[in-house]
């Protein structure tokens, strides 16, 4: 089933084989059925098996001018991509898309071949994401479970504008994401990537979790909107709860849902870890940039506050970051001589400096305010340090998150296998 | 299971309907009167957020193309800003009246992402006609809520500012058919209907 038609340039309908369909018998030809007449150049459709080799003949068009076929030779059992680029008649150039499977699951889109994976771009990207989220997550959690009661008008002034910038972030990050994975996918040029066909991404886990989360989010600004023009901290809670609710998104999508070993306690782990540290690390971006300029009645409160929060996020985030590790690295040299084990030591050590961090505000400065001394003249700065760390945290973690972990060892064979071997 | 992007077309034609029809009502017997009932200040800068806010879902779920895509968002994002602004403005959340000038902003956007997500010429059918036709609507009609930012008093354009609306409205409801226009009709566009 594709998406309702756009009127414009000719888009396809039908596809034969269809989409990331699994078939039990090599089809003798591609087909693809436009709304349009199409012009059929002999390269129009491309068919490749996973390790790129061409099993497509020459493409062409059938009497009825929007149907165009390409014919294939005996497709052995495996995943094929089909590439396709042709003239719509009113000459605009049209381009997609597709895998199907022979005998086998069809291969994701994202994994089509010429598909390169991510790039630098999508690190800095999904960083951004993961800023975006700490902005509007971390900044509703501390507005709601800090600092409860009302704020100073200039600092509430700026605490809706760092999360609107955070749920706005939100959503235009997410779009661009969505393109560059796409992008990716399709290989096409800049020009004519503006007409790429993107359902059949939109129809991988991604694309669900970039529909999901882009609706979220747009409900997330809406209740915020609404709070803001009302008054009313109420509606923050909404806002709240779908924010940590759709970032689950990510989780569903990413290596905890579908790596071998994955489970819903896996997702589940994900979860928690992403909105713990996002509610860290926006909490200390609240605290450094909201309360200790703008509300300075409330320092001492929000800061203590802060710090008890704290506490259970970081529980939380080593908690689920220890088992999520485990069940990626199988091996423990896999820290060292995989990749993504060795982005994760990166990431240990940004850990490891922001806890020391964290302590020493939760032992000697959290003691002291508590006994009523002054604050400490550094603070802000302190704060800020400690914020700029997190954000370190979350670009290694965006990097590990579009990393491959290590391969699980095959399972040992079992004891009852062995009695029964002769 | 999605609805007919026809049926999207005339829900979104509805609303454009209404909120002109508020505005036209609105600059015909003057605020005074029209806020005599509080929230009618708030129907149709409610009504463009909301509007805004439900673009979203025809953004995401019809991605046949990454124009289509991305000027469905442009849309969503232009009408909650400037519904919002509105909005703001109302409540005596936002001071300034520059804020009004988010409205002919998402004008000219919303014009402009129209002419570009439509690849075909004028006379290719009906449905490319009207996509022209709306987008330099869109983009010549901003000078309606531009001129009413700064004569707020004026009838002329605020009037003008509302029938835009109802003109957008009406054009939509038209809009999606494969048939001519003015006798015209590519022998690429398919077979005409309805």
């Amino acid at each position: 089933m594709l998406p309702g038609v756009a009127w414009a340039h000719a888009t396809l309908t039908q596809t034969i084989p269809g989409f990331a369909k699994r078939v039990q018998r090599s089809p003798a030809f591609v087909e693809l059925r436009f709304d349009q007449s199409v012009k059929a150049l002999p390269n129009a459709i491309t068919v490749y098996t996973a390790k790129g080799k061409i099993v497509s003949g020459r493409a062409r068009g059938g009497t009825d001018r929007r149907i165009v076929t390409v014919p294939v030779h005996n497709l052995q059992r495996g995943g094929y991509t089909v590439r396709w680029r042709l003239v719509s008649a009113d000459s605009h150039v049209v381009s997609g898309v597709f895998t199907f499977g022979v005998r086998r699951t069809a291969p994701k889109v994202t994994e089509a071949f010429g598909a390169s994976g991510p790039t630098t771009t999508e690190h800095v990207v999904r960083w951004l994401y993961f800023l975006a989220l700490a902005l509007v997550a971390g900044g509703l959690g501390f507005r709601l479970l800090v600092v409860r009661g009302p704020l100073p008008t200039r600092a509430e002034r700026r605490f809706y504008l760092l999360t609107g910038a955070g749920v706005v972030a939100a959503i235009e990050v997410g779009i661009l994401a969505f393109l560059l994975r796409a992008e990716d996918a399709l290989q096409l040029p800049f020009g004519a990537f503006f007409y790429g066909d993107l359902s059949p991404l939109a129809s991988t886990r991604f694309g669900t979790a970039f529909v999901a989360m882009t609706l979220g989010f747009a409900l997330v600004s809406a209740f915020l909107f609404l709070a803001w023009l009302t008054d009313r901290t109420v509606l923050l809670w909404p806002a709240f709860l779908l924010a940590i609710g759709f970032a689950s998104g990510l989780s569903l999508s990413g290596h905890s849902a579908v790596d071998s070993g994955s489970s819903w306690l896996s997702e589940l782990a994900d979860w928690a870890h992403l909105t713990a540290a996002s509610l860290w690390v926006g909490g200390l971006v609240q605290l450094a940039f909201v309360v200790w300029p703008l509300a300075p009645g409330l320092r001492r409160g929000a800061f203590l506050g802060f710090s008890k929060l704290a506490t259970v996020l970081i529980a939380v985030l080593l908690s689920a970051g220890i088992y999520l590790s485990v069940l990626r690295l199988p091996r423990l040299s896999d820290l060292w001589t995989a990749g993504y084990g060795q982005v994760l030591l990166v990431k240990l050590a940004l850990v490891s400096l922001a806890l020391l961090w964290g302590a020493a505000h939760h032992f000697l400065v959290r003691p002291s305010l508590e006994r009523g001394a002054p604050l400490f003249a550094g603070l802000p700065r302190s704060l800020i340090g400690e914020s700029a760390v997190g954000m370190a945290i979350l670009l290694a973690a965006a990097v590990l998150v579009e990393s491959r972990p290590p391969p699980r060892p095959p399972a040992a064979p079992s004891i009852a296998s062995h009695a029964s071997t002769p | 299971m999605q609805p007919a992007a026809e049926f999207v077309h005339w829900m979104f034609a509805t609303g454009f309907l209404l909120l002109g029809l508020c505005l036209l009502a609105q600059a015909v017997v003057g605020d005074e009167v029209w806020r005599r009932r509080r929230w009618r200040a708030y129907l149709w800068p409610g009504l463009a957020f909301l509007m805004g806010v439900l673009m979203w879902p025809v953004m995401v779920l019809y991605t046949n193309s990454t124009i289509h895509m991305v000027a469905h968002g442009s849309w969503a994002q232009a009408m909650m800003l400037a519904g919002g602004a509105e909005l703001g403005l109302v409540r005596g959340k936002l001071k300034s009246s520059y804020w009004h000038l988010t409205m002919p902003l998402a004008f000219l956007v919303s014009g402009t992402a129209i002419l570009v997500h439509e690849q075909n010429g004028w006379l290719f059918a009906r449905a490319a006609f009207l996509h022209h036709l709306i987008g330099w609507l869109m983009i010549a009609g901003a000078i309606f809520p531009f001129a009413a930012a700064f004569r707020p008093r004026s009838a002329v354009w605020r009037s003008g500012f509302a029938l835009a609306f109802v003109v957008l409205g009406v054009l939509l409801y038209c809009d999606r058919d494969v048939a001519p226009i003015f006798g015209h009709i590519s022998a690429q566009a398919g077979t005409p209907h309805r």
